[in-house]
């Protein structure tokens, strides 16, 4: 893999440049947060942030995202029927996205990117992406990602992995899209593969060991998953929940949107709008049953959708890259880190002593 | 107020090892700074949980719904008008509580505090007054009173209104507080700077619903902007439902909100929230010279009519 | 309503018994005049939703 070395002087003129080829997307400071945001020509992402307050899944998965439209006016040609809504998938490149980020991309991907069905608006703008990674050199103590299959340095899901060494930038290009990428911003200083390798592996170990906090998740999958469904202390976790639907929309691998028609006069629109497992209505049928009508049934289907039946479904981890973003943003602080300890040692025999 | 924690544990120890109650809902030390967890004791032995300090603003009175057992509370001021107003409204009977009360001098604005360092805030300490601020390659000792809650800065009722215990001797109140100001620089502008104003300020909104779920006065089965049956409100992100959203929901709280913050405390966006509600707390108390909360014996002022009700609206 | 920058005068209440029919027709008239002269109202009237 090429290393390119960047100078801090030859940013600005290299941004400049990538406005040709791509719609440039960044972190851009809002006040109290940053957020990703589309860059304006002149504008740079501003790379003085630990995280975004919200993920990057809005890139690809909008809050509020049209699919189609209609007319109910049978004067026009196409009435009653639901057209494409036109998007603009042109390529788009995310400047300093976070490695956690680009590797939620992938885990959701497992679910709307599979053999029999494929999610074309989300496949689209996913495909559209080119991700430039920036490596985390302060992970803050609510991050976990070394222990949930990711990493401050990590790699899967980026493009290119932008490394700040305070001098100036290496640039390791990961993928042709990556390459593609360094080729529009003119930044071509190869530097010495060895030698720039050795120093991102060292920056990478420094930042890891800044990771305190580890989970465990050896024994989710052997866990018997009525056991765990069962397990008393879904209670005590639930408690304090105010059932909002704040850790699911902050998170970056939660995948779940809700469809609604929205006719005004003649003409609609069909959209679809996250949702949130919290939320009563996410489960209510139209006879007025609800499956999930506790607030303890709702809050066990968070954990144990990431932390259990994806573990099961897909064989590949968890559903969580450890970003921090739940437990930090919780109004009431409901800490998943400790939930997966609760589940991951959890043993029925133990609980219930006959 | 950290000694607070020792009375609190010893309370209720006490009541549980009486059978005075069966439960009792206080605060658990959180595992990120300048947060606290809800929780509930069932037994004598989980006392040693519970904590008492400058970031306990989520109000208690929220998990008092639906709850039939005799029940223990933890509650500073605002809680305290909270579960008056769940009395009043027929939500949990009187004898059904214990209230151990906690004369409260204010929690500390998370917000504020975060936006107020570049680095991550990895401790934040108390002594005294005094919270003491640790990161990485910083340490920062601030007067509480500078960070609070802005809620909390214009709090005049810091003492429970209605206990059965209280932690420690009551705290003085807060005299000459202008509780206002906000409002009045809003209600100076033209409608159109109005407009705008409320426009950027819900901005950043997620529509997650922590504002509306934090709040002890939003118990209902199912919220308006929840029914679809007919829907009311569009789900999408559209300007116009979100205002709909928290428009509706702070006229629901009329002559009920005590402005005790957790809706702004909960958002995880930043937004002033308490923008809306609280120019419906001034009216009621400039109409009709009412604040929630307060008393068992009041009827709330949109509960009851009095020939001199203000009606100067009605042509 | 006009506290989030609806302009004073769109909402208007009255009380009228079913007896009244001229104060009935007053406030329809001076209702309609007034809210005519303020002209269309663009907040807070939802037209398609404004969506991505």
């Amino acid at each position: 893999m090429k290393i390119f070395k960047v100078d801090k002087q030859d940013w600005v003129a290299g941004v400049e440049k990538l406005f040709t080829a791509y719609r440039l997307v960044g972190p851009v400071n809002e006040g109290q947060f940053h957020n990703f945001k589309k860059l304006n020509k002149g504008e740079l992402p501003d790379f003085n942030f630990l995280n975004t307050r919200l993920s990057a899944k809005s890139l690809v998965h909008s809050q509020t995202e049209a699919m189609f439209e209609y007319s109910l006016d049978e004067n026009k040609e196409n009435h009653h029927i639901m057209v494409d809504v036109k998007k603009d998938y042109s390529s788009q490149a995310v400047i300093g996205i976070r490695p956690c980020d680009a590797k939620a991309f992938l885990l959701v991907k497992r679910n709307f990117d599979t053999s029999q069905y494929r999610d074309p608006y989300w496949i689209r703008a996913y495909e559209s992406l080119t991700l430039v990674g920036l490596a985390c050199h302060n992970p803050c103590s609510s991050c976990f990602c070394t222990t949930s299959g990711c990493g401050p340095f990590h790699e899967e899901g980026l493009d290119v992995l932008l490394v700040d060494t305070d001098d100036y930038y290496l640039a390791k290009i990961l993928t042709d899209k990556g390459k593609n990428f360094l080729i529009a911003s003119g930044w071509d200083t190869e530097t010495d593969a060895d030698g720039g390798d050795q120093k991102i592996e060292i920056m990478k170990k420094a930042a890891e060991e800044k990771i305190t906090v580890l989970i465990n998740t050896d024994k989710l999958k052997a866990k018997e998953t009525i056991a765990l469904y069962d397990a008393e202390f879904w209670e005590e976790v639930a408690f304090s929940c105010i059932n909002c639907g704040t850790c699911t929309y902050v998170c970056p691998t939660c995948w779940c949107f809700d469809i609604q028609d929205e006719t005004r006069g003649k003409s609609g629109i069909r959209m679809r709008n996250w949702d949130s497992c919290m939320f009563p209505l996410f489960t209510l049928h139209g006879s007025g049953h609800n499956p999930r009508g506790k607030k303890v049934q709702r809050v066990r289907q968070r954990f144990m959708h990431k932390l259990k039946y994806y573990v099961e479904k897909y064989d590949n981890g968890i559903q969580c890259v450890g970003c921090g973003r739940c437990v930090n943003l919780c109004p009431v602080n409901i800490d998943i880190r400790r939930v997966c300890e609760l589940m991951n040692a959890y043993d029925p025999q133990l609980e219930c002593p006959a | 107020m950290i000694d607070y924690s020792e009375k609190i544990k010893e309370i209720s120890k006490r009541l549980l090892e009486e059978g005075r109650v069966d439960i009792v809902i206080g605060f658990k030390k959180g595992t990120v700074p300048m947060m606290n967890e809800p929780c509930l004791v069932k037994s004598s032995g989980e006392v040693e949980k519970f904590v008492w300090d400058s970031n306990c603003g989520i109000n208690l009175a929220n998990y008092l719904t639906g709850r039939n057992e005799k029940t223990g509370i933890v509650a500073k001021g605002c809680d305290s008008r909270n579960i008056v107003t769940h009395i009043i409204e027929n939500k949990i009977k009187r004898e059904q509580l214990y209230i151990i009360g906690v004369p409260c001098k204010g929690m500390i604005d998370k917000h504020r505090v975060a936006a107020m360092f570049d680095g991550e805030i990895k401790v934040v300490d108390e002594k005294d007054a005094k919270i003491i601020i640790k990161g990485e390659n910083f340490e920062k000792t601030l007067d509480k009173e500078s960070i609070l809650q802005s809620n909390c800065s214009i709090c005049i009722h810091r003492n429970p209104v209605l206990n059965d215990e209280l932690v420690a001797d009551p705290v003085e109140e807060q005299r000459d507080v202008d509780r206002y100001e906000d409002v009045r620089k809003i209600e100076t502008m033209k409608p159109q700077e109005k407009w705008q104003y409320f426009e950027d300020m819900l901005k950043p909104c997620i529509r997650c619903y922590a504002c509306r779920n934090a709040c002890p006065l939003c118990y209902c089965p199912t919220c308006f902007v929840d029914e679809h049956r007919p829907q009311w409100v569009g789900k999408s992100q559209d300007p116009t439902d979100l205002r709909t959203f928290h428009f509706l929901r702070a006229y629901h709280c009329a002559g009920r909100c005590t402005d005790c913050g957790a809706c702004e405390r909960a958002c995880p966006v930043g937004i002033p929230v308490r923008q809306f509600t609280k120019k419906l707390e001034k009216d009621c108390l400039e109409l009709f010279n009412w604040e929630a909360g307060m008393s068992l014996d009041v009827r709330p002022p949109l509960d009851t009519f009095r020939p001199d009700d203000p009606d100067d609206f009605i042509k | 309503m006009e506290h989030m920058g609806i302009e004073s005068g769109r909402l208007q209440f009255s009380w009228v018994s079913s007896a009244e029919s001229t104060k009935f027709v007053d406030v329809v008239k001076e209702v309609t005049e007034a809210i005519k002269a303020l002209g269309p109202n663009y907040s807070f009237a939802k037209t398609q939703a404004k969506v991505a």
